[in-house]
């Protein structure tokens, strides 16, 4: 009962506080590929954390059921119990309560978790297969295809075939090299898997939107992705090249309104960190920074599953 | 040829280029000019974009006249849509170059990138 107890307060704890340090260390991207390491590992360990509470729960719950059904059974067949088994079954009362409800909660959220996963996957092929039909395979681009809309934009479509999707707005400002590195940067998203990852904890922060390492966790896995393809684009196509193609993407001609609230505030730093990046000892500050919170955030889960289970072990 | 879901894309193609109400004897004849395929393949095809949603069929005598639902200038823009819109509305999951930005930002950018020229000519 401790151990669930311990592993709740652990999963509240890590979930409420941890998302605003976490996010000021990983916001200025300089390791992008470690910030979402760090993210996905404080995930996991609340989840974890959740499972065992959970589990240790119900154990108890179950452990003390025959006392429950003892008491009721002989209050029924009208022979009274020991007062010690009454008060232990008044005890065993809020305890079950508390097991069913959070079996419920959890069985819910995951079918909830699943419904969104299933409809994310059905809407992101619905999408990849229209994009086929309505646009234009681009030969020069291997898997691309061009849509016939002014808006500039590209974007990648994981799937069998994954497609990387441009329009005749991009076409008409990017130069060739600012192609290459557009389609570099989409090609990095692809063989990244960051699709999964996007989705996964887009799912989560669906699903529990008022705790804020999953709603600010989404949001900064998302942000980190960006910057990870930026990083291996830049390395494909050269920095100067990669953020003339932001620069114009983003600056080229009058937006739609539709289009603002997108990614508004991310370009500036996106481009920022590859112009300016900080100091060599800054970055290296904040790699070991990094490192260790995701350490610790590891560490912590695991130690705490094992003292709760030689905890649950000894009474 | 890609595969099955590339006829689909050519055959929704010449079907917004004809721009009128078309059989599959018609496409089907057109089709075979330059490709070796069977009458119920390109059939079949144009029954599932019926399915889809993206034709419509009225009878005619015993065959159907298939229309596009919409413009192709009208899917693409209902595509972009729908790409732009982000986590919000949509669930699908693409990730983006960069979305156009709103004029504040784009003047946060240009000075930043003017401050950053400014001072490291190159």
């Amino acid at each position: 009962m401790s151990a669930a107890l311990l592993m709740c307060l652990y999963a509240l704890a890590v979930a409420w506080c941890l998302p605003g340090p976490l996010a000021r260390l990983t916001a200025p991207g300089m390791s992008a590929r470690l910030g979402l390491t760090a993210w996905l590992t404080a995930m996991a360990g609340v989840l974890a954390s959740l499972v065992v509470a959970l589990h240790y729960l119900l154990s108890a719950a179950l452990a003390g059921w025959s006392l429950l059904v003892e008491a009721v059974c002989q209050s029924v067949t009208g022979r009274a119990c020991s007062p010690l088994v009454y008060r232990g079954a008044l005890l065993e009362i809020p305890l079950a309560v508390a097991a069913a409800g959070g079996a419920l909660a959890a069985v819910g959220l995951a079918w909830h978790y699943g419904c969104w996963l299933q409809r994310s996957r059905h809407r992101t092929r619905a999408h990849a297969e229209a994009v086929r039909i309505a646009g234009r395979a681009l030969t020069a681009v291997g898997g691309a295809v061009v849509l016939d809309v002014p808006e500039r934009a590209a974007y990648c479509v994981p799937g069998r075939p994954p497609t990387i999707v441009l329009t005749t707005g991009t076409l008409a400002v990017l130069d060739r090299a600012q192609l290459t590195a557009v389609v570099a940067h989409e090609r990095a998203h692809l063989s990244g898997g960051h699709h999964l990852l996007v989705a996964l904890t887009r799912g989560l922060a669906a699903g529990l939107p008022a705790v804020p390492l999953f709603t600010r966790g989404a949001v900064e896995v998302a942000r980190l992705t960006e910057m990870r393809a930026d990083d291996l684009a830049a390395r494909a196509s050269g920095r100067n090249v990669l953020v003339t193609a932001l620069l114009t993407m983003g600056t080229g001609t009058p937006t739609p309104s539709f289009a603002l609230a997108a990614t508004a505030g991310n370009l500036t730093v996106r481009v920022q960190r590859l112009l300016e990046p900080p100091p060599r000892a800054r970055q290296i500050r904040n790699w070991l920074a990094l490192a260790t919170a995701t350490l610790l955030l590891a560490a912590a889960s695991a130690l705490l599953i094992w003292l709760c289970s030689s905890l649950a072990r000894s009474g | 040829m890609r595969g099955f879901g590339d006829l689909e894309s050519v055959i929704m193609q010449m079907i917004w280029d004809h721009g009128r109400p078309v059989t599959v004897r018609e496409l089907f004849d057109e089709l075979s000019q330059d490709r070796v395929i069977a009458y119920t393949t390109v059939m079949s095809t144009m029954d599932n974009l019926h399915r889809k949603g993206w034709l419509t069929r009225a009878k005619e005598g015993k065959a159907y006249r298939y229309t596009a639902t919409a413009s192709r200038e009208e899917y693409s823009a209902r595509l972009m849509r729908e790409a732009l819109a982000g986590g919000g509305d949509t669930e699908a999951v693409l990730s983006h170059f960069v979305a156009e930005i709103g004029g504040e930002e784009s003047k946060v950018l240009r000075s930043v990138v003017q401050r950053l020229s400014d001072r490291r000519p190159r």
